[in-house]
């Protein structure tokens, strides 16, 4: 992949779909002084393999594949670990990451980490009696039904916190099945078993009406 | 791929003879390659709702060359830290049987049977992936039951890579392959179109455009695509006569069908994808100046290729896919018409056609619906329609018509096996109802049903 050191074949392509003026380092976010940039090999790697299915800069069409953009670093790290090693073993994990990520490195993970992390994200939509439903057991919980609040964890926002994953203007058809997913265990997680275990599935559809952005 | 290859070891004319014989008649069926999930660690589903139908993913795949990999690798570079060297450490290869039980309503001629079974009706090896960094290939080697032999197969070989070009994602390549249409991206064209696989028993209409099928493994072709954000796909490229089992060069033959020049290809495409829907809609098409062309009734001129006249096909269309692809859910609609106008200079100057010039029009609309991609069911309808020609045509009323209809049911107890129930239903057929041939033969006497095994590993 290149970010274009122009050869002439690309040219050539630039020439026949009439882009007058192609520059280096388009896909590169700006950096403040001071902060690292994010690695070059990350960048490629985003952009001409990750992209297909997450979409540019993380902002996937397509509900089968999550929404990266603005999601924690720490978050992504630690998913791409494990689908690496295998113990993320929900059907789509096998199906898709467990390839994707097999050869990836940590120096590579961090890179890529770092730079979904600055992508913006989409905000999350609002309106609606379903997500004013979502809002209530996202900020307050239902503590009748052992569901506790998901801002405790997730952020006020549902912006995330380092290992706790953004889940604002994620698409909901996503959060839905990974919400079914915890509570089944087809996606092993404990905690997030004992958070959703209890959950009806107009709950879970509530809570995807609130954070979602479709 | 298709049921349809060349045959080597046979006699220059009758090898071709025989080839367009089984180009014409044969539906084209197509194939999924286990290899590639081997080498990109990724499920079938990545790539297809069920194979051979492409998803999203499986069109950036394609267009990528193949060349996507997640396994380990043997390396080299130069002194210059180049690379020079990129090998998968397990090399890209399938194999593919089918297998497959027909019934036809009647038989063809009062000496055949009804029934035929084919074990295996064919049988493939590819070699299937990634060649170095940026090259790969689609190689697939057949035997085919009707002939005995082993041909070559489709075949698809690319050079990719990726661009950002003033923030486009911009994948370009240039791909050398042997029907015109396999390098595309869809299935709502030629090549990789429903029904992805057919009985060798089935009656196929005479009258055909060249673009569907009579130009498979028969030619090469180089050209040259990018695809821009995943969205807009154009490509050029130019098909040459690539004939199996002789040279046009210098085996002496008057050989048949033989493109004069270069055949130009073009191919625009458009598709919109949205959570997870896509619907493309694009235009192809081929030009070709034919030297020595075999008629659909069969007759042949047969002079020197340095100075035989030639006929001239146009072969413009239109083709569009919509699917939508959830866990539980895959839907394909695929369409496609194709306008041929043939301006028959050789041939009416020999005799065989009444009109200097007429034309087909073939239109084709094909659904599949998978639940779970395990059972699915597919539709299709096919028309083949043009211009009056007894002579050219060789039908009782000189119109190529022919329509039919398809009703399919699979069953996939494993990803990579399909147990399919395939039954084809005639309306028309070369140009009639009702005693086609004026021996009292209808179209429907040509409905057949098919049970057919499909395991690719």
């Amino acid at each position: 992949m290149k970010t274009i050191a122009l050869v002439p074949a690309a040219a050539a392509i630039a020439c026949l779909i009439g882009i007058s003026s192609i520059g280096a380092g388009s896909a590169v976010p700006p950096v403040a002084p001071g902060v690292e940039p994010v690695p070059a090999a990350a960048i490629s790697k985003a952009t001409s393999v990750c992209q297909n299915c997450h979409g540019p800069g993380g902002d996937s069409v397509s509900s089968t594949f999550p929404r990266l953009n603005g999601q924690q670093a720490d978050y992504i790290t630690a998913q791409l670990k494990n689908f690496r090693d295998h113990s993320r073993s929900d059907p789509h994990a096998q199906a898709y990451m467990w390839g994707m990520a097999s050869q990836l490195d940590d120096t590579l993970i961090a890179g890529l980490a770092k730079y979904y992390a600055g992508q913006k994200p989409q905000p999350p939509q609002s309106g609606g009696a379903l997500a004013a439903e979502g809002r209530k057991i996202y900020v307050n919980g239902v503590t009748a039904e052992n569901i506790p609040s998901c801002q405790i964890c997730h952020g006020a926002n549902g912006e995330g916190k380092g290992a706790f994953p953004r889940l604002a203007g994620q698409h909901g058809d996503y959060l839905k099945k990974q919400m079914e997913a915890f509570r089944s265990t087809l996606r092993d997680n404990a905690v997030m078993h004992a958070n959703t275990k209890d959950m009806t599935d107009s709950q879970i559809e509530a809570l995807a009406s609130y954070l979602s952005n479709d | 791929m298709s049921n349809q290859h060349a045959h080597v070891g046979l006699p220059g004319n009758l090898a071709l003879g025989l080839m367009t014989l089984i180009l014409t008649a044969l539906p084209q069926t197509a194939d999924a390659v286990p290899s590639f999930a081997r080498q990109t660690g990724l499920a079938c589903e990545a790539c297809h709702t069920v194979f051979p139908q492409l998803t999203p993913f499986g069109r950036t795949f394609k267009a990528s060359g193949y060349t996507l990999f997640n396994t380990s690798k043997v390396t080299d570079i130069n002194a210059l830290r180049q690379s020079v060297l990129s090998l998968s450490d397990i090399p890209p290869v399938s194999a593919m049987v089918e297998a497959s039980t027909s019934v036809a309503a009647r038989a063809n001629d009062a000496n055949s049977s009804k029934i035929s079974t084919d074990f295996p009706q064919q049988a493939s090896l590819f070699y299937a992936g990634r060649v170095s960094d940026n090259v790969g290939a689609y190689f697939q080697l057949t035997y085919d039951d009707q002939s005995g032999t082993i041909g070559i197969d489709n075949t698809d070989v690319r050079f990719a890579d990726v661009a950002v070009i003033n923030g486009h994602n911009v994948i370009y390549g240039v791909s050398l392959n042997n029907n015109p249409t396999v390098q595309d991206l869809w299935n709502s064209t030629p090549a990789w179109g429903q029904p992805f696989i057919g009985s060798p028993a089935l009656q196929m209409p005479g009258a055909t455009t060249k673009i569907e099928g009579p130009m498979a493994q028969v030619v090469a072709g180089l050209s040259a695509y990018a695809d821009i954000d995943n969205a807009l796909y154009v490509e050029v490229g130019v098909y040459r006569s690539a004939l199996q089992g002789v040279s046009v060069a210098n085996n002496g033959n008057l050989d048949n069908d033989i493109i004069s020049s270069v055949a130009p290809y073009w191919r625009v495409a458009y598709e919109w994808d949205w959570n997870k829907n896509s619907w493309e809609f694009g235009t192809l098409g081929l030009y070709s100046t034919i030297v020595n062309p075999t008629t659909p009734a069969g007759n042949k001129i047969n002079l020197s290729l340095q100075d035989a006249p030639t006929d001239r096909f146009l072969d413009t269309g239109i083709d569009s896919q919509y699917q939508y692809i959830d866990d539980e859910t895959q839907i394909s609609v695929d369409a496609r018409w194709i306008h041929e106008t043939q301006n028959l200079g050789a041939t009416n100057a020999a005799g065989f056609s009444t009109n200097p010039s007429n034309y087909v029009d073939s239109f084709n609309l094909t659904g599949s619906y998978y639940w779970n991609r395990k059972l699915g069911a597919s539709l299709g309808f096919f028309d083949v329609a043009g211009s009056s020609d007894p002579l050219y045509f060789g039908t009782l009323n000189g119109k190529p018509n022919s329509k039919w209809g398809t009703v399919e049911v699979d069953y996939l107890p494993w990803l990579n096996i399909k147990l399919g129930l395939q039954y084809t239903a005639y309306v028309e057929f070369n140009g009639a109802s009702s005693n086609y041939d004026g021996a009292g033969r209808s179209a429907s006497d040509n409905n057949l049903l098919y049970g057919f095994l499909w395991i690719a590993y």
